[in-house]
């Protein structure tokens, strides 16, 4: 799903605990902003959706999934979500970043892009 | 005679479907009522992103739409203080400049403002949200569609028309003073005076519930036609367009029923 057009990545990722646990906006603000921190993109946390390039609007994306620490996130064929970005290492550096926040995490893209990914995937990646 | 009964189903199959969007979008607008004056619905979530509806919706235009007024109330003022001069009915002049600015011309020149700047925008994006799946999205992932996207919308719109009509109001109430009266404020009891005549109860009343009615319309028509709209990318631009004709004569109608109650 899109993020709001007329919100932050900040404010989109801290919207999830506002409305599921009615945290208050400096709590919640809080939490997203020190997962943007962890996935190295605090940078975008003040921008609107149509400011943000292909790679912050992922992370806002993926983070906004995550959280709420769900047991799994799939990330749908992410060539689609990241263009222009040489994305399984980077996929694999981010989502290790993120471990101590994720369960599982299933990437799901076409076979005959499996070559593509490091081998082991690192913990919670795992590649369907 | 198939060609009758063809043109008969087909005006039968348009007026169901008006009708239809019709009760549609008289229901979303008591639902949204209703859920504005719950004080259970505003939880964290919904408090910010009312805000920042409010904040886009009427605060971002709000210097550009003051002095846009500003200028159409004094060319306003001019002409009707202008030509009531050159008649002999200067007696006259303050109480037709706030009959015309303040009853009937800014109110609608707001909604319509509004309705062009945000009820556009708000048609269009309810509609690709539907084209695109994403409100079905939200509600099965246990999304209150009505309490976290529409009804920011419909409040921020209708602040934004009657915090924009009164500001305007105001500011064409001096502009009006100094063109009647000049620079100075020995006139204030003459102008109080004709102010007490022109809005007595039924006039302020009349004027609130119209300003309530312009920017429920303003909000309401775009999301319940951006909601009925079919499930296909080309029908984006048809549903805007639909929307705001829809607007266009539900502003027109409310215009006209406030002046028919308090000039007929």
């Amino acid at each position: 799903m899109p993020l709001r057009a007329n919100l932050s990545a900040l404010d989109n990722i801290a919207l999830i605990p506002q409305y599921r646990h009615n945290l208050d906006y400096a709590a919640a603000s809080s939490l997203a902003w020190n997962l943007l921190l962890l996935a190295g993109q605090d940078g975008a946390a003040l921008k609107r959706d149509p400011q943000l390039n292909p790679v912050e609007r992922f992370v806002a994306k993926l983070l906004r999934a995550a959280i709420e620490r769900p047991p799994i996130i799939l990330i749908d064929r992410p060539a689609l979500l990241l263009p222009d970005t040489h994305y399984p290492p980077y996929l694999s550096n981010l989502l290790e970043r993120l471990s101590d926040h994720l369960n599982d995490c299933w990437i799901l893209d076409y076979r005959w892009n499996e070559p593509l990914y490091p081998l082991p995937l690192p913990r919670p990646l795992a590649l369907r | 005679m198939p060609a009758i009964s063809n043109f008969l189903t087909r005006r039968g199959a348009a007026l169901l479907a008006t009708s239809r969007i019709w009760r549609a979008t008289l229901g979303l607008a008591g639902e949204v009522v209703v859920a504005a004056v719950s004080p259970a619905v505003y939880n964290s979530a919904t408090r910010t992103v009312v805000m920042k509806q409010i904040y886009f919706t009427a605060v971002q235009i709000l210097v550009p739409f003051t002095l846009f007024a500003a200028l159409l109330s004094f060319v306003l003022i001019q002409i009707v203080v202008g030509t009531a001069a050159n008649y002999g009915l200067s007696d006259y002049a303050l109480e037709m400049v706030v009959r015309l600015l303040v009853l009937e011309v800014l109110p609608l020149v707001t909604a319509l403002f509004v309705a062009l700047r945000s009820g556009s925008a708000i048609n269009t994006e309810v509609a690709l949200m539907r084209i695109h799946n994403e409100i079905e999205a939200l509600e099965d992932s246990g999304v209150d569609t009505l309490r976290l996207e529409f009804m920011p919308r419909v409040i921020g719109g209708m602040l934004s028309v009657l915090s924009l009509t009164a500001i305007t109001s105001v500011l064409a109430l001096v502009l009006a003073y100094l063109a009647v009266y000049g620079w100075q404020p020995w006139s204030l009891p003459d102008f109080s005076r004709v102010m007490g005549q022109v809005f007595d109860g039924a006039i302020l009343t009349s004027i609130w519930l119209k300003s309530l009615a312009f920017g429920l319309a303003v909000t309401v028509i775009p999301v319940a036609e951006g909601l009925a709209t079919p499930k296909m990318l080309f029908m984006a631009p048809i549903s805007v367009l639909r929307g705001m004709v829809r607007l266009f004569f539900v502003l027109m109608f409310i215009e006209v029923a406030s002046l028919a109650f308090k000039y007929i």
